[in-house]
């Protein structure tokens, strides 16, 4: 199994490749920074994890430098994990346009464009292939301040449900992981305060186990998962 | 039309009529429309796509839509 993950230098996307090599899937880990956690990772399986540093801000390129200099055409994709975003958070009044543009392409636009790739991959090497974008809560439940985050993690929803029914017919599933809120970097500008009134919202009072995150992406980009397509499946602690 | 590149597409055309459990073709000219005489829907022309892409790095639908085996042959044949 070859599968593409985008944002792997920290977060859910470093335990979610964590996750895959240890059972013996090969990583191919996008990132703009190398972490330490990750030169760790990198050192701990030299052969299964391969890392190449690229800004998803970027969609023009991705042809070029990721699937025919990086991985080559020659590589079959199984799975594609759409993890990477930013996080442009203010309420709607002081809506930046660059600010929301830049997000746009980083959570939406590239995201897209790497499915592109990956499916055109697929057809090319015949393989039954499972993309996982993730989402967020803040699609379905409302947060004061995350509205054009939201927006662009609601575009990816749809974006998924319909690719599973344009390709489900090749064998091609799509899903969304709804993620809700973690200890991880992406929510670490919100006060305590903050964070502790939206794990309030929850029905485990908590914070969402990165790990749980991950193992359900692994499940969703297995052969286990092979009769789900089109879902949002909610990792959230039940936020309802 | 170049004798080599028309036996490669032909092979290539071949390969995805496969795939997808339909009937090859014997032989290729060039007035054939891709969809009402070959049969390709809209699926079969992306796969055909990646595999012509694969072989001459060129993405014949980029920039439009691509009816007949000419017009495929005018889209390798000018890059």
């Amino acid at each position: 199994m070859n599968v593409l993950i985008t944002g792997i230098s920290k977060g859910l996307g470093l335990k979610t490749s964590e996750s895959l090599l240890r059972n013996g899937w090969t990583v191919y880990g996008i990132s703009r920074s190398k972490t330490e956690e990750l030169n760790e990772l990198l050192l701990q399986y030299p052969d299964k994890l391969k890392w190449l540093q690229y800004d998803l801000g970027d969609a023009e390129k991705i042809r070029q430098i990721i699937f025919k200099d990086w991985i080559g055409l020659d590589t079959p994709i199984h799975g594609l994990v759409n993890n990477a975003a930013m996080a442009y958070d203010d309420i709607v009044t002081n809506l930046n346009l660059d600010s929301l543009e830049k997000m746009y392409r980083v959570n939406v636009f590239t995201p897209m464009m790497l499915t592109k790739f990956v499916i055109r991959q697929m057809l090319l090497h015949h393989t039954k292939g499972s993309i996982v974008h993730i989402s967020s809560i803040s699609v379905h439940t409302g947060y004061k301040g995350l509205s054009m985050y939201a927006s662009t993690k609601g575009a990816l929803e749809a974006f998924s449900k319909n690719t599973a029914r344009e390709w489900g017919e090749v064998g091609v599933r799509s899903n969304c992981l709804v993620a809700g809120f973690m200890e991880t970097e992406m929510s670490s500008s919100l006060s305590d305060n903050q964070k502790n009134r939206i794990y309030q919202r929850t029905s485990l009072k908590k914070p969402v186990d990165v790990n749980s995150v991950a193992e359900t992406i692994k499940f969703l980009l297995s052969d286990k998962a092979n009769s789900i397509t089109g879902q949002n499946i909610h990792v959230d602690n039940g936020t309802i | 039309m170049d004798n080599k590149m028309e036996v490669k597409i032909l092979e290539i055309m071949n390969t995805v009529l496969d795939n997808r459990t339909k009937k090859k073709l014997t032989v290729l000219s060039p007035e054939m429309h891709l969809r009402n005489d070959i049969g390709f829907d809209s699926l079969d022309l992306a796969e055909l796509t990646v595999r012509i892409e694969a072989e001459y790095d060129i993405d014949i639908f980029e920039d439009g839509i691509v009816n007949t085996v000419s017009e495929i042959f005018e889209k390798l044949n000018s890059k």
